[in-house]
């Protein structure tokens, strides 16, 4: 047993051939955190979401879910997980009721029908809707169904796959709200994402990978942090003087009568500076998550 | 608890599949009852017989023993359609596992408490099940069209014939259901698994046939599935050769076993 950490990724490596999916990839998510899997298509999100439920078997290192050999002991690791894939894989001649008795039914715990009726309910999808065969589904009913599949157990810890694409703007808030139920309830959450700013919605914590290797793993608030604030400064008259900027100051944009700077770290300097000037008003944006994953997705972060 | 779910599914998936080849092989039992009942009727089989040419009695020694009533009523075990037919519904069954992993189902199982064995388990009992339904379903149907159609005083074939060629029909049917099973366990598309174990099939089907034909073929032949179905002998009365049963369950054991192996360690990718 590794501890009691919902998930635990020791040293991971997937290769396919010479291609590596997964490079040396070293994380935990505690028990009771949303935790956000970020990174471009192609990153190893979904390589490592699938090693962990043992669909693909690591060319090296380890995954634990709560303290369960994902590999060797994968059926008590797998009892306390619901998941919900990106895309769902199910036969159109089914019909959506028939998906959820079977999935639940494989499932530990057994169906909490009550549950269920009240998720069909947030996410408003009709009990009528359940007797339809899944070729009548919309892309957003198929992703409600596959929320419900992997909700209705009530697991321990759930994985995400992308989980609001294809839901409209309503039903992505009903998601984020159920979200928040479970974070009080104090379950995990462990979801991969490409919308930013649902990632700095609903995550405590964020991991970015790039080509299979993890080059970010920090707080959203610590993240946040590490965006370059952007300020505005006005004049009541035009200002012809050229401050020396610290390091960490870039002026990215000037008039006769504004500055617009990019500021990493402090601001206490920035006041000094425009000490003398005649200041008519002064704009600083809040940091954004958006900006700071940006640079990690490129590469070009410090 | 969870197999009866698993198979209950896979029922459901395969149930029209199913239904349509029993009431067509059921079916087409009946007609061959039918058909030989209206040569009876004319007397045609003994005309039949002697226009045989001596090459032909001498390629297919057992071919005499169709031209008889309880004969033509047996054709429909080894009418070349209905073997094809079932070998093709046997391939079907068998790579079912791949469309699963193809269409992204064993995702959503396999992400559950659900052992891969399970799955492969739940093949091979579906596999089982529809062999034996179908078949006993055209044996049946052998019955009874025999108890509507067959005219008064003539010879039914002895039930003995009947159950052997049923029970070497349905192993053989069985054992390209285990190969396909076998093969559609490591792979990522239906269509090409379904393509390699047809193909093994109508290999196997004419390698068979050369080598019944070709004396220097022969020794190949031994390899085809086909070999171990000697439907002429059976019709002759000879009773199923142990070797032809023991080789037939042999591949059939093998493939399964090659099946859980391969399932057990493969990547579930789509």
């Amino acid at each position: 047993m590794i501890g009691t950490a919902a998930i635990s990724i020791r040293q991971l490596c997937k290769r396919y051939g010479s291609i590596t999916a997964v490079k040396d990839l070293t994380l935990e998510v505690s028990a009771g955190e949303v935790f956000g899997f970020l990174g471009l298509n192609g990153a190893g999100k979904t390589t490592t979401i699938r090693v962990l439920l043992d669909l693909l078997r690591a060319t090296s290192g380890e995954a634990f879910i709560f303290g369960e050999d994902c590999r060797t002991r994968g059926l008590a690791a797998r009892a306390q997980i619901g998941y919900l894939p990106g895309e769902m894989g199910v036969f159109a001649d089914l019909r959506g009721g028939e998906v959820l008795d079977l999935l639940g039914g494989l499932s530990a715990g057994g169906i909490n029908h009550a549950y269920r009726k009240k998720l069909m309910d947030q996410l408003e999808l009709p009990a009528s809707v359940l007797g339809r065969k899944l070729r009548e589904y919309s892309t957003g009913m198929k992703r409600k169904l596959g929320l419900i599949q992997a909700l209705q157990c009530e697991p321990r810890l759930l994985i995400l796959d992308e989980p609001t694409e294809g839901l409209d703007p309503l039903m992505q808030e009903a998601f984020y709200a159920i979200l928040d139920e479970w974070r009080g309830l104090g379950r995990t959450i462990f979801m991969s994402s490409h919308v930013l700013s649902e990632v700095e919605r609903v995550c405590d914590r964020v991991a970015v990978l790039r080509q299979g290797e993890l080059v970010l793993l920090s707080t959203v608030k610590d993240a946040r942090n590490l965006a370059p604030r952007r300020v505005r400064v006005s004049f009541s008259r035009a200002v012809d003087a050229t401050p020396e900027w610290p390091p960490q100051y870039a002026l990215v944009r000037r008039t006769a009568d504004t500055w617009e700077l990019q500021v990493e770290g402090e601001l206490g300097p920035l006041l000094t500076l425009l000490s003398g000037l005649p200041v008519r008003d002064l704009a600083i944006a809040e940091p954004k998550l958006e900006d700071v994953l940006v640079k990690y997705y490129r590469g070009t972060a410090a | 608890m969870k197999m009866g779910l698993l198979l209950r599914y896979s029922w459901r998936r395969v149930r029209w599949l199913l239904i349509a080849s029993t009431l067509l092989l059921t079916g087409f039992q009946i007609l061959m009852v039918v058909v030989a009942r209206s040569i009876q009727r004319t007397n045609s089989f003994a005309q039949m017989a002697a226009l045989m040419p001596p090459f032909v009695r001498e390629l297919m020694p057992g071919i005499a023993g169709v031209l008889s009533f309880s004969g033509m009523v047996c054709m429909g075990y080894f009418e070349i359609a209905v073997i094809g037919a079932l070998t093709a519904l046997a391939i079907g069954l068998g790579t079912m596992i791949t469309s699963e992993v193809e269409i992204g189902f064993s995702d959503l199982v396999l992400a559950r408490p659900v052992a891969r064995h399970t799955v492969v388990t739940r093949s091979i009992l579906l596999l089982v099940i529809s062999v034996v339904l179908v078949v006993g379903l055209m044996v049946a149907g052998t019955f009874a069209g025999l108890a509507w159609f067959a005219p008064d005083g003539v010879r039914w074939p002895p039930t003995a014939v009947v159950r052997s060629l049923a029970l070497n029909l349905g192993v053989l049917t069985l054992a390209w259901g285990a190969v396909a099973l076998a093969i559609g366990s490591a792979m990522r598309r239906r269509g090409a698994a379904g393509a390699i174990a047809g193909l093994l099939a109508l290999t196997m089907f004419l390698l068979d046939y050369v080598g019944r034909a070709w004396k220097a073929a022969e020794p190949y032949a031994k390899i085809s599935p086909y070999r171990y179905y000697a439907s002429f002998d059976l019709l002759m009365g000879k009773p199923i050769p142990s070797l032809h049963l023991e080789v037939l369950a042999g591949i059939t054991v093998c493939s399964f076993g090659l099946a859980y192996w391969l399932f057990a360690r493969r990547d579930i990718t789509r």
